[in-house]
């Protein structure tokens, strides 16, 4: 195996030199072809916001691609000096790279322990070169077993369960609340960055109808014509609420915009069954008095970012078990690849001697024709393919064994040139 | 087939309904499907034993053990039906003690009368008992109906404390959503009304023909149907005319499932019959 990994990820590099080193998907196809090309090497390259890396795979007898090539090459694609990506970068080699993209894909070495986006990435990277036929014997099946065993960490341990989204964590909330959404309304107070990626993350419920309102009518335009919404004047506040399910605030205002008093005054009477309220604003938008889990569940950011951070803490007690999965499923892809290594010199060397004991053979049998019976001709055939096997046992047990251990380059080096095979 | 069906007692799934419980709520701490295949095996198991019980012994429906049984019957189909269609949320968990608590029940107040001994036709649908029966039927459906309006309600009101405590919603035990569960009490309780009251009715009229003496309709059965009636009658009233809570309307639900079960309970004052 003649393998490496090399790149930068949120431990080793800050967020300015990952930006620059990042690849966008016409830049990472040129790249790749370029690797291919220059080293004539199977090439995976990885690009997300939190690592990039390069996965280089090239015959035994040819010189390994190593940490200065890696640097180079990245500082030649971004137009960068090399000694300032080269002290960003790290390398890992033959096993080690295995485990290293093992870990990535099954989201062990990620910023958040289990989330989801990362196998999927590593996925796509390995799908382009797949696309680009710079992919081979080695990068195919390395690739593939680390998809399948990022798989089995998911689902075998509890390391991706809930969610570690802030939005995500408030739609889980809705979600306990409500079964279905097409005749809900959603109404959405305030234009923060927040507030869209939650609503994002609402509209995947499909709701029936989106309101949306603002101090700024003209905001609340823009927010309601880029969610398929409709703005709702300032004034009418009220009303919204009285009409919306799902509300979800997110104003700049320094004080509550809906006192416990006013709510229960206006709003509660409202026959329109549960309410939910995520107030994601920071001052809160709501009265937290309002809260009473059945009228009206009102969930700020404080909540929800409790869960999220018992979600991450639950997931910590899952590492140990999804290591041990990857350890066993990096143990059982060496031994594969060590196998289908040693495999074709083990059939040649059976044919070689094959070949030979039917040669042997052909010349000893005319020799005792008509002093031997049929039965004995075939009792000295028997003892031949005997002897070549028991001869045979020792090179191939001791082949295998070392595939085992990873340690059978030499010794098949050995046979072929004791056993002149090609 | 016929030799097995006298050996089956309250034991056989009684015990199996047990271990199914006890399946689920170790599914609870352990989520592993083979728990899940093995709590399905035992319910259903459970179910054949108790749906052969009745076919064998046809407990009188109209004695406490006899209905209680077929409730608890009707139960069972729900929670397996809801077992294999829910298949993350911890049904079995709600549907199980309260099936398991009406065969209790029913075993407390059993009668030693001889059983049928046959699988032949029910004597209500041959003899003139037939609008007795049918008072029986609309009875028993409409305790059906207000047994599951009363899981839905402990499901409701266990999922509305986790949302007042912001617990953290994937974690414990899973449940469906509020609204869900509302609209299953809901349906429940819809049903469950006009098929008391026609009950109600039936028996009335019955009562009136044939057995039309103070004491009877004194009973406990007969006012303690009355009362369930009434209450039921504030329970709607509550819901549709004027705006409650879900909270407090799923505490109504218990308390109209437990004027149920002690009508249920509670001896006919001129019925005869019973099971072993």
């Amino acid at each position: 195996m003649n393998l490496r990994a090399i790149g930068c990820n949120f431990r080793t590099a800050p967020v300015e030199i990952r930006e620059k080193l990042a690849f966008d998907p016409a830049k990472q196809e040129w790249a790749v072809s370029e690797l291919a090309a220059r080293f004539g090497a199977e090439v995976v390259l990885l690009s997300t916001c939190n690592r990039v890396e390069v996965y280089l795979a090239r015959g035994l007898e040819e010189q390994p691609f190593d940490l200065e090539l890696g640097a180079e090459f990245l500082a030649e694609c971004h137009n960068l000096p090399g000694r300032l990506v080269g002290e960003h970068l790290y390398e890992f080699v033959n096993e080690a790279a295995v485990r290293h993209l093992f870990r990535v894909a099954a989201s062990l070495d990620s910023l958040i322990v289990g989330e989801g986006q990362i196998a999927g990435q590593v996925k796509q990277a390995f799908e382009l070169s797949r696309k680009l036929g710079c992919t081979g014997s080695l990068l195919n099946p390395l690739f593939q077993h680390a998809l399948a065993s990022a798989k089995r960490v998911r689902t075998e341990t509890g390391i991706a369960h809930g969610h570690v989204s802030v939005s995500s964590v408030a739609v889980d909330y809705v979600r306990q609340v409500f079964d279905h959404f097409a005749d809900k309304t959603v109404l959405v107070i305030g234009a923060g960055k927040m507030a869209r990626l939650t609503l994002k993350h609402l509209q995947a419920l499909a709701p029936g109808r989106i309101l949306v309102t603002n101090r700024s009518p003209q905001k609340a335009v823009e927010v309601a014509t880029a969610c398929g919404g409709k703005p709702v004047p300032w004034d009418r506040l009220d009303d919204a609420l009285i009409e919306a399910d799902i509300v979800l605030s997110t104003t700049g205002a320094s004080e509550p915009i809906m006192p416990r008093a006013r709510f229960n005054s206006r709003v509660l009477p409202r026959r329109n069954g549960t309410m939910v309220i995520l107030d994601i604003a920071v001052p809160r938008d709501f009265d937290p008095a309002i809260h009473d889990g059945d009228q009206v569940c009102l969930f700020n950011i404080d909540d929800l970012t409790r869960i999220r951070e018992q979600t991450i803490a639950r997931r910590q007690r899952h590492i140990a078990p999804a290591e041990a999965i990857i350890d066993s499923e990096v143990k059982r892809f060496l031994e594969e690849w060590n196998r289908r290594r040693s495999g074709p010199v083990i059939g040649q060397l059976t044919a070689e001697l094959d070949k030979l004991r039917s040669e042997v053979v052909n010349q000893l049998l005319p020799k005792l024709n008509g002093k031997i019976t049929q039965e004995e001709r075939k009792l000295i055939e028997y003892h031949f393919r005997l002897f070549q096997n028991k001869l045979l046992h020792g090179p191939i047990a001791a082949l295998q064994e070392a595939s085992r251990e990873g340690q059978s380059g030499t010794l098949l080096e050995a046979l072929k040139k004791l056993f002149r095979l090609e | 087939m016929s030799g097995l069906l006298p050996n089956i007692t309250y034991a056989c799934f009684g015990l199996s309904y047990l271990c199914a419980l006890v399946l689920e709520l170790t599914r609870l701490r352990w989520p592993w499907p083979s728990l899940r295949y093995a709590a399905l095996a035992f319910g259903a198991a459970g179910l054949f034993a108790h749906t052969a019980y009745l076919l064998y012994h046809q407990p009188d429906a109209s004695t406490p053990s006899g209905s209680l049984l077929s409730v608890a019957w009707v139960l069972a189909i729900f929670g397996l039906y809801g077992s294999l269609h829910h298949t993350r949320q911890a049904w079995a968990v709600f549907v199980l003690p309260v099936v398991l608590g009406l065969v209790g029940l029913s075993l407390f107040m059993t009668t030693d009368l001889p059983a049928t001994g046959t699988l032949a036709m029910p004597t209500w649908l041959i003899s003139d008992r037939f609008w007795g029966a049918m008072h029986g039927m609309f009875l028993l459906f409409a305790a059906v109906g207000i047994s599951v309006g009363f899981l839905a309600s402990v499901m409701y009101l266990i999922q509305a404390s986790r949302l007042r405590a912001k617990a953290n919603p994937l974690v414990g035990i899973e449940l469906l959503s509020l609204e869900r569960l509302e609209e299953m009490n809901r349906r429940a309780i819809n049903l469950a009304f006009p098929m008391l009251t026609v009950g109600l009715l039936l028996g009335g009229v019955l009562l009136r023909q044939y057995h039309d003496l103070a004491e009877n309709w004194l009973s406990v059965k007969v006012l303690g149907t009355i009362g369930l009636w009434l209450v039921f009658l504030v329970l709607l009233y509550l819901r549709y005319a004027t705006h409650v809570p879900g909270r407090r309307l799923a505490r109504l639900t218990l308390l109209v499932f437990a004027i149920m079960v002690l009508v249920l309970a509670s001896a006919h004052p001129f019925a005869t019959g019973g099971g072993k």
